[in-house]
């Protein structure tokens, strides 16, 4: 910890891959981390969801389940064309029963900043995409306000476009947008260390290969929407986002009103994965359109609006030289990436994964962020890693397979002890660590024993409908491989995050920050870091989230960084409270502080003296409020907070349909402390589903000639289902990181999600014999590599 | 069809011409006056005040709309209110009386299979009406049987322990 006596420090905090340097707050006190093998009787322990019985019962609310007195139902209305001018009349809107209110652009404040929404002036007759709202209209009814949409005639001077980065950088090609040009400012984004014309002539092999990912569509369950109220000149927004503070900023901004005039509550969404961080077109039509009515405006996007304008992983393009010795060390890793980033959006780091992941003194990575008619990027889980993971550790397979040497083999001997972009250490680690586990409990060294040895009859496990056996000799229909990738992923968190815990008189307690659970399983975790600290049963602790009058300030969840930002300045505040509490103790009982202690829910004495509930003092303190304040202090300059992970996977691939059945999946991860098994394995699982998809099915299509979205659904855009599901082993080390934070543990969300896809390519690879490059892996593609 | 509550509420001009029906929900009798096709999801949630019922997708591509109608889950953003006169609908709401839960309930809360919560309604509705189908489903019947309802947080293997821990075949991840 720096300078005791300064209240205020200027920090490096790392977020999705980006650094930004900001001036935090130092917390009062500095906690001791929770020592490995510390005695913790509810952290670490696999309890329930606390929020499981609102959901298992139905009785959880999310944004479209609001219902406000006189609310009206606001639809968007979309332009068809990817660019262009559209004409919007809203006539005929007007004549459709329950019709009362409609905008477009000309309708916004003018003299502002105007406002943007995914990238794009919101309402803006200037369409660079199809889907882009250009009006939208409020009814009574939902079903009118969609009969009032429909009825809105929009007529355009389309102009010429490119939806792909191909044909927005081809020469000639039309100009996307009508300032800026075809490419990002930033472009290219050039990082090198060492010297990789060198690197490649000391190589004795070398391998080329391009590698594509497709554009995956989060596809939340719950669909993105929000409901606005206005009470005079104090506007209420419920919307399902993960960041309750930065929804508020954005409208604040929009409405030109001060950011405590905006109060945004979120409970419970439908999960985000990253397409919620933001106000988006829905949160300003609610908020505008509730002003201009004066009754409260609910807005929620049908699963069309969801699939084709809430943003996607930007497709990618990764050209991979990799150079080695024979013996296996890397010399040379040299990539170039085009990416699609959409009309817009932020630039998620697609190489710098290849910095990091393998030890090699040269590296040289080319980055162009291309812009598209089609709607912005929006953070992905695991944005950029997971793309660059694909091309890295597909390239890294088809270098081993060059070298004869085994895959995992090949990836220990090119082990990167240290962060050596920064060349600082780890705080946990290293990555050796789960390939070393995750290949002991998938078995790799003996893999081969239960393949397709010739003439040996195996009944495939799992779905019973497409079992079969394997023919004795001949070219087996059926083929079985093996494939493993790795995973970094940057997860320490940090400041700001705040928390306040609060004892009743009964002893029940409250925890409120202004965190948001997306479905992670954050209001569990912070309950369980809570009742730790203070002492208190699990069953005592209700945690308030997602309130931004309410709740004090914690930043947005993404980037892996709740549980590290948010779980300290909880502990903070709950050990604070605990103090608070041990002082009351000691005057009722009139008992030397230093004689008590808590636990369980009591006061525990060693003057020999019978425990004591909690609520016995609270009780007696009356409407004395024990309080405690907590806030997350900076990380330690100087090491990386990085999480690890090896994923192993065996699949089956019908060489007569193309079919890939992933098997099993086999997952160990380091995050640091766990602090909920239970939920760490769900998390894992989730991610690895997630990547599943990704490798087999996901993509969203545009018809490249009329630059219109043809998945609109989710039936054209494939998620996986339970009969996609392999076996999976997901577990996490016994790693607690005592020098990230005082809880020891670091993120989880994003990093099971970046090994999964190349991890099953390379098994596909490995049963075909031939490499696999693009994504998703349909069963067209797998033919197609085949032939 | 119906994407969200609220779709469908009186109009006096309908309400005039449109008669009655009766439906049992969740035990109970209720007269309904839906509009010819409005669907039996924004009938239970726009007039009956049922909202656990969740809509994602509102064409039957998603399952977390699955209610039991006379104890067959079906979509309920697929089915029509009017035909479904005299039939007895249960939605998650009515699955156990206030206060208890379902076996099928307290197993998704023991095994995890709940993340964000938005398909679990459904879920649970579909575990139901399989396990009541077929008491002790083996995994290629559990896999077919749940195969329509989509839960984007990845709980599948969650929710497949769940139906096998209520079947009584243990716990184990494996088939
Ligand atoms: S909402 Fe009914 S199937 Fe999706
Ligand atoms: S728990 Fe989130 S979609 Fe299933």
């Amino acid at each position: 910890m720096p300078d005791e006596s300064r209240r205020f420090i200027t920090t490096t905090i790392e977020v999705e891959g980006r650094e930004e340097t900001k001036v935090v707050e130092l917390p009062g006190r500095a906690l001791a981390p929770w020592e490995a093998d510390a005695a913790l009787a509810i952290v670490g322990h696999p309890v329930a969801r606390v929020d499981a019985l609102e959901k298992v019962t139905g009785a959880a609310v999310y944004t479209a389940d609001r219902v406000a007195p006189g609310m009206l139902h606001a639809v968007l209305v979309r332009s068809t064309i990817p660019r262009g001018r559209a004409t919007v009349d809203l006539e005929p809107a007007r004549g459709v029963p329950g019709f009362i209110d409609a905008i477009t652009f000309n309708d916004l404040p003018s003299g502002s900043k105007p406002v943007r929404a995914g990238g794009v002036r919101f309402l803006d007759p200037d369409v660079t995409y199809a889907g882009q709202p250009v009006a939208c209209v409020c009814a009574e009814t939902s079903g009118q306000a969609r009969a009032a949409a429909r009825a809105v005639r929009l007529s355009y001077a389309p102009l010429p476009g490119a939806v792909t980065a191909a044909q927005a950088i081809a020469g000639g090609a039309p100009p996307v947008r009508a300032r800026g040009g075809n490419v990002s400012r930033s472009s290219p984004v050039e990082a090198s260390r060492g010297d990789v014309e060198r690197g490649l002539a000391e190589a004795e092999v070398v391998v080329r290969g391009r590698y594509t990912t497709s554009s995956a569509l989060h596809t939340a369950m719950e669909p993105h929407g929000a409901l606005a109220e206005w009470h005079g000149d104090q506007l209420t927004i419920h919307e399902g986002t993960q960041g309750i503070f930065a929804v508020r900023d954005e409208v604040a901004a929009a409405m030109g009103i001060p950011r405590s005039r905006v109060r945004v509550v979120m409970e419970h969404m439908g999960g985000g994965f990253g397409a919620k961080n933001h106000a988006g077109a829905h949160t300003y039509a609610a908020a505008f359109l509730a002003r201009r009515t004066g009754r409260p405006v609910r807005c929620v996007l049908d699963r069309a609006g969801e699939q084709v304008d809430t943003g996607h992983r930007a497709p990618c393009t990764i050209d991979v030289t990799l150079g080695a010795r024979r013996d296996g060390t890397l010399t040379a890793i040299v990539a170039a990436a085009l990416v699609d980033q959409g009309i817009s959006g932020w630039e998620a780091s697609t190489t710098k994964i290849f910095h990091e992941l393998y030890a090699c003194p040269n590296v040289r990575t080319t980055e162009v962020f291309a812009l598209s008619n089609t709607h912005a990027m929006a953070a992905f889980r695991g944005p950029g890693h997971t793309e660059g993971a694909f091309a890295l550790e597909r390239a890294m397979d088809e270098l081993a397979r060059e070298l004869g040497m085994d895959p995992l083999a090949f990836r220990l001997r090119n082990h990167a002890d240290h962060d050596q972009e920064k060349s600082r250490p780890y705080s946990g680690g290293p990555l050796r660590r789960c390939l070393e586990e995750g290949a002991r409990r998938f078995g790799w060294e003996g893999r081969h024993a239960r393949s397709e040895a010739p003439g040996r009859a195996e009944t495939m496990p799992g779905i019973g409908e497409r079992a079969g056996t394997f023919p004795a000799g001949g070219p087996p229909r059926w083929r079985r491989g093996f494939g493993l990738a790795a995973q970094v992923w940057p997860a320490g968190g940090g400041p700001p995050a705040y928390a306040t815990v609060r004892l009743h008189p009964d002893g029940s307690v409250d925890v409120l920050t202004g965190t948001q659970d997306l479905g992670t399983g954050a209001r569990t975790i912070m309950a369980q870091v809570a009742a730790e600290a203070l002492g208190a049963r699990l069953a005592d602790v209700r945690v308030i989230l997602g309130d931004t009058e309410r709740t004090p300030y914690t930043g947005n969840s993404w980037g892996s960084m709740t549980t590290p930002s948010v779980a300290p300045a909880v502990r903070m505040a709950a050990e604070e409270a605990r103090q608070h509490l041990l002082e009351a103790a000691s005057e009722v009982l009139g008992v030397e502080r230093d004689r008590l202690a808590t636990g369980g829910g009591m006061i525990t004495r060693r003057d020999g003296g019978d425990p004591v509930p909690i609520a016995d003092i609270t009780c007696r303190l009356g409407d004395v409020t024990i309080t405690g304040h907590g806030s997350r202090g900076p990380n330690q300059p100087g090491v990386a907070f990085t999480t690890f992970g090896a994923q192993f996977a065996e699949v089956e691939v019908d060489t007569a349909t193309g079919h890939v059945r992933v098997v099993r999946i086999t997952a160990v991860h380091d995050v640091g402390r766990v602090l909920n098994p239970l939920l760490a394995r769900s998390q894992l699982e989730g991610g690895i589903i997630q990547g599943l998809g990704l490798a087999l099915f996901e993509e969203r299509i545009i018809d490249e000639r009329l630059g219109r979205p043809l998945t609109t659904g989710i039936h054209d855009y494939k998620v996986p289902t339970m009969a996609d599901i392999p076996d999976i082993d997901a577990s996490c080390l016994a790693a607690v990181d005592t020098t990230a934070n005082p809880v020891g543990a670091r993120g989880l969300a994003e990093p099971p999600i970046i090994p999964t896809a190349p991890a099953i390519a390379n098994a596909v690879a490995d049963a075909l014999g031939v490499p696999v490059n693009d994504l998703p892996l349909a069963p067209w593609r797998i033919l197609g590599a085949i032939r | 069809m119906g994407i969200a509550p609220g779709a469908v509420l009186d109009s006096p001009a309908r309400a005039a011409y449109l008669t009655t029906m009766k439906l049992t929900v969740n035990g109970r009798e209720r007269e309904v006056t839906p509009d010819p096709v409005e669907s039996l999801a924004d009938t239970l949630r726009a007039r009956l005040h049922l909202g656990g019922t969740k809509v994602a997708c509102g064409r039957g591509e998603c399952g977390s709309c699955t209610v039991l109608l006379d104890g067959r889950a079906v979509y309920a953003c697929l089915t029509i209110t009017r035909a479904c006169e005299g039939a007895a609908v249960t939605t998650i709401e009515g699955l156990a009386p206030p206060g208890e839960l379902h076996p099928v309930q307290r197993a998704f809360i023991e095994q995890d299979a709940v993340q964000c919560g938005y398909c679990t309604p459904g879920q649970v509705m579909a575990a139901v009406a399989l396990l009541a189908a077929e008491p002790a489903p083996d995994e290629p019947a559990i896999r077919r049987a749940m195969s329509g309802n989509l839960c984007r947080c990845g709980t599948y293997p969650r929710i497949a322990a769940a139906i096998r821990s209520v079947a009584g075949r243990g716990g184990g991840t494996g088939a």
